[in-house]
């Protein structure tokens, strides 16, 4: 045998598999490289959105009333986080929850991977699970809508789902507008869930737009905390107040009782509901002048016109309509001064069935307003071809006929307008031109004659404003009941506008079932109306337009001094 | 220049210092190749070490000081005569067995995933099956030195270490360590037909040994894992895992490599990468000029160690020169075997690629074997005029 020839052999079989092991390389690394990068990017690469902000709300003035910002959330990959089962009672202590409720939630997911724990966390909460670094528990960044006014501007706003999806109010009216778009992106992973870095950007994330209302946010906080305090004072179930900007139909406050808490919602959808757009009532008297406009309109009398209301009752159809007292002979404007229900009757029954229907329609009874408004009702104003007798003279003092408290402020803005009535708006720059609801000349002189409804001689004396001329209506009417119309509830109503001299706002205040002895329009809803109007005239900077009062006054100082 | 003033020197007489006589082919192979396992633990532990909440650089620190005192351990062994080796070489095969015992003894033996392959020493845990190999060559060296001629003809005598090879593969099957039993069966078997046994002598082995090995594979995980290693691709999320989770890394590396760095397979998706698997990492850093670069210098430092051997065979020195076999054909298989582990042309083993992988009982061992080697040079150098004449002549013509 030749020395070392085995040796050689063996050497030579080492070159072959070193050969054979290179070949299976370039096989791999040449060959099969796109098939085995394709695996590796299934395995490691991931597609994960980009949370986007949604769209910050702000009040005319800018005024922050719904902002998202970015909260951490927790997240956990069972199987990774149940290795480790000593690591679920810090955990727990972190968010202050129960360790065996949590292992038992991840036990029964232990195959999934991807389990939300907690979402959006105090920043301080998220510190400290942040600072524990478990293994298989992960912060993913989101948004949180936090809404600083509360329940104040709850109603009109709405909130948004857990998911940032609007549920209520303009928050979904406006969704589209104000959610962004999130983002995509590509990012390689390790094996234990961490992005190692972002491969590639798909998709940029669009934030929301910003939505700014015509709200003020001071009138408001106003209209909130006096509405809550009459509520509560007479002991009623619910209440609402519109403020709107009689130029430009916009909505400067809307509240409503009981109200909540948009941060955290909760299930009580009864609170949920902005009743001043969604809830329709019986407006009662607050519908006369618009019967009586009709009136005018027709040329069938002149505010001077005498109405005979004796003896205070009067019989249509078999039905007797009364009044709260036996007020003689009044004019047109003492009918409304009175409010007395024979004077309108009278008044009314003259017009053609279609006239008045076509006068209540032009001032926006009987269909939405159009703001879009989710949830937003109608009202029901039937149609005047099946109008009894006794139908038409109900609907001229408001009965048989439905309306929300935003359509009163806006048939109440639009007489403040000579007659000009816009689509009331909650969103600056809105698209409402005015459309002539009535004769200017008939508009002032409805709005006159409601001037002398807060004189001393009125019947919502109480709604009066101190130096400033106020027009307005008082209305008391029976809430309507399955078993027909309830004798001791009540819809205590005001709706008015003033400076008269030069109309600014129309308010109308609605106070669901008062309690107690005071139940009349003009005792619970007309106070509350003269509290939000007061406020409403200083906050806005509003002159004053009631001189005589204001030169007596000068006078009676200057005279004590 | 130094080397060959070296040999120049050694023409002229015995006395020469021995920290000149240094083989580049063997030293130079030897550095390469350990820079590489320094650069590849650092980069492939860096992510483990974070997970385990150890320092960034544990791992590579670690691996640092093993090189450290695998080099203080080669240069013992340097120092340390072949001759003492093989007066000391018959009764290390009953005392490897014992080591390889130890690792059941309760509270000096450690297990880790189920295997029981680890002793405790004081501060750390040493794989003595690692230190089995280094007795088993010299025993053997030492044991086909003492039957040179009967080893050729007598069958009982190609038999013998193989029976005692297959007591070690029993106790490694228990422990179990399905890699280290192949390894050291291969070697025993490679040293003996090296040491010229006949051909039907190693057949009729051959032919026992392979039944034996195929029982051992029946074993319901072996079996799975080699039924994965045939085919990753059908279950890549539980068996075939390792083997997919390698391939990946091996053919995202394409010619030039991701870049030093760069691998995402080592962030988890590959478990054992500063181990087991540091060549798919490698690949994939490197590349196909990664992967061909460590193979040249495992076939340079094989070859140079089985020349070596041949050289001291020459100058009728049998028993360094079958330990010197010995020590390449260990170092070449577990390198090739470790290799094609890392390139799916063998079924997953739990073996490290030797001078490269972090792994302390490996790389003490793997330095002292090449220190033994650098002595087997070493002792030819200085005896060259007298003895090994016919090498240094051809070297000094080559001048």
């Amino acid at each position: 045998m030749i020395p070392g020839s085995r040796l050689y052999a063996m050497l030579l079989i080492f070159f072959l598999c070193s050969v054979g092991l290179v070949a299976r390389a370039v096989n791999l690394q040449v060959m099969e490289t796109d098939f085995l990068q394709g695996q590796g990017k299934a395995r490691f690469l991931r597609e994960v959105t980009i949370a986007s902000t949604r769209g910050v709300i702000t009040d005319r003035n800018g005024e922050p009333l719904a902002v998202s910002t970015p909260v951490d959330s927790v997240w956990v990959h069972p199987g990774q986080l149940l290795e480790y089962p000593e690591n679920i009672k810090p955990l727990a202590g972190a968010i202050n929850a129960d360790a065996e409720e949590i292992e038992r939630k991840l036990t029964q997911r232990a195959g999934k991977e991807f389990v939300w724990l907690v979402r959006r966390l105090n920043p301080e909460v998220a510190d400290r699970i942040r600072g524990l670094g478990l293994p298989g528990v992960y912060l993913q960044k989101e948004y949180r809508r936090f809404y600083p006014a509360g329940e104040v501007t709850s109603h009109v706003i709405g909130f948004t789902n857990i998911d940032d999806v609007g549920q209520e109010g303009l928050e979904l009216a406006y969704d589209s507008w104000l959610a962004g778009s999130p983002g995509l992106k590509r990012v390689t992973r390790d094996r234990k869930g961490q992005t190692i870095e972002e491969a590639e950007l798909i998709k940029e994330s669009d934030p929301g737009q910003d939505l700014r209302l015509t709200i003020d946010k001071r009138l408001q906080y106003l209209a909130y905390r006096e509405l809550k305090s009459a509520v509560l004072q007479h002991g009623a179930s619910s209440g609402s107040v519109v403020v709107l900007d009689v130029d430009s139909g916009e909505v400067l406050a809307m509240v409503n009782q009981p109200s909540y808490n948009p941060n955290d919602p909760g299930h009580d959808t009864d609170g949920m509901r902005n009743r001043a757009v969604t809830d329709v009532i019986e407006p009662g008297s607050v519908m006369k002048p618009i019967a009586i406009a009709s009136v005018l309109e027709h040329d069938l009398a002149v505010p001077a016109t005498p109405v005979e209301t004796s003896p205070g009752y009067t019989v249509i159809s078999g039905h007797t309509i009364r009044d709260h007292n036996n007020y003689g002979l009044l004019d047109v404007t003492g009918v409304l001064t009175k409010s007395s229900n024979v004077g309108v009757t009278k008044l009314a029954l003259q017009l053609e069935p279609q006239e008045m229907w076509d006068t209540y329609t032009r001032f926006g009874f009987g269909e939405a307003t159009g703001t879009g408004f989710p949830g937003e009702s109608a009202g029901v104003l039937r149609n005047h071809r099946r109008w009894r007798r006794l139908e038409q003279a109900t609907i001229s003092y408001g009965y048989g006929i439905s309306a929300t408290p935003l359509q009163l402020a806006q048939a109440y803005a639009a007489i403040a307008n000579g007659g000009k009535l816009r689509q009331p708006a909650f969103i600056q720059g809105s698209n409402n031109p005015p459309i002539s609801a009535i004769d200017p000349d008939i508009a002032n002189a409805v709005a006159r004659m409601l001037e002398t409804v807060t004189t001393p001689q009125g019947t919502g004396s109480r709604a009066s404003v101190a130096n400033y001329r106020i027009a307005g209506k008082t209305g008391t009417s029976h809430k309507a009941s399955a078993s027909g119309y309830a004798a001791a509830r009540y819809v205590s109503s005001f709706a008015g506008f003033g400076p008269v001299s030069d109309p600014r706002l129309a308010c109308v205040v609605v106070i669901n079932d008062p309690t107690g002895d005071e139940y009349y329009g003009g005792l619970v809803a007309a106070p509350l109306f003269s509290e939000v109007m007061t406020g409403a005239m200083r906050i806005l900077n509003i002159p004053p337009d009631d001189y005589p009062t204001i030169l007596a006054d000068a006078g009676n100082t200057a005279g004590g001094q | 220049m130094k080397k060959r003033a070296g040999i120049h020197q050694a023409h002229r007489g015995p006395r020469i210092p021995g920290t000149a006589q240094v083989d580049a082919w063997l030293l130079v192979p030897v550095l390469l190749l350990v820079a590489s396992g320094l650069v590849m633990v650092g980069s492939s532990s860096i992510a483990i070490a974070d997970s385990h909440g150890v320092s960034t650089y544990h791992y590579l620190v670690r691996h640092i000081i093993y090189v450290v005192m695998g080099a203080l351990l080669a240069l013992a062994f340097r120092g340390i005569p072949v001759a003492y080796l093989e007066r000391i070489s018959r009764p290390l095969m009953w005392l490897s067995a014992l080591v390889l015992l130890l690792v059941f003894i309760p509270g000096i033996g450690r297990s880790v995933n189920g295997s029981a392959r680890w002793i405790t020493i004081g501060f750390a845990n040493f794989q003595v099956v690692e230190a089995v190999k280094v007795m088993v060559i010299i025993y053997m060296a030492g044991y086909l030195v003492r039957k040179a001629d009967t080893v050729k003809i007598r069958f009982f005598d190609t038999l013998k270490p193989l029976v005692l090879a297959a007591m070690l593969t029993g106790i490694l099957l228990v422990q179990p360590d399905m890699g280290s039993a192949a390894v050291i069966t291969a070697i025993v078997g490679g040293m003996v037909w090296l040491a010229g046994a006949a051909w039907r002598h190693l057949f009729i082995l051959g032919a026992i040994a392979v039944p034996v090995f195929g029982f051992a594979a029946m074993e319901p995980y072996r079996l799975r894992r080699i039924v994965s290693f045939m085919d990753p691709w059908a279950d890549p999320y539980n068996s075939g895992f390792q083997l997919t989770q390698a391939l990946i890394a091996v053919g995202r590396g394409e010619l030039f490599g991701v870049g030093l760095g760069a691998s995402i397979q080592k962030l988890f998706y590959l478990p054992e990468a500063h181990t087991d698997f540091i060549f798919a990492v490698l690949a994939e850093e490197f590349g196909l000029l990664g992967v061909m670069f460590i193979l040249s210098m495992f076939m340079l430092l094989v070859t140079r160690i089985m020349i070596i051997g041949l050289m001291a065979h020459k100058a009728e020195r049998p028993f360094a020169g079958n330990v010197a076999y010995g020590i390449g054909l260990w170092i070449g298989l577990q390198a090739l075997v470790s290799m094609g582990v890392n390139l799916g042309v063998l079924p997953t083993k739990g073996l490290t690629l030797p001078l490269i992988s972090s792994g302390g009982s490996s790389v003490l061992m793997t330095f002292l074997a090449l220190g033994i080697v650098f002595r087997i040079r070493y002792e030819l150098y200085r005896d060259a005029p007298v003895k090994v004449g016919r090498v240094a002549n051809t070297r000094g013509a080559r001048r």
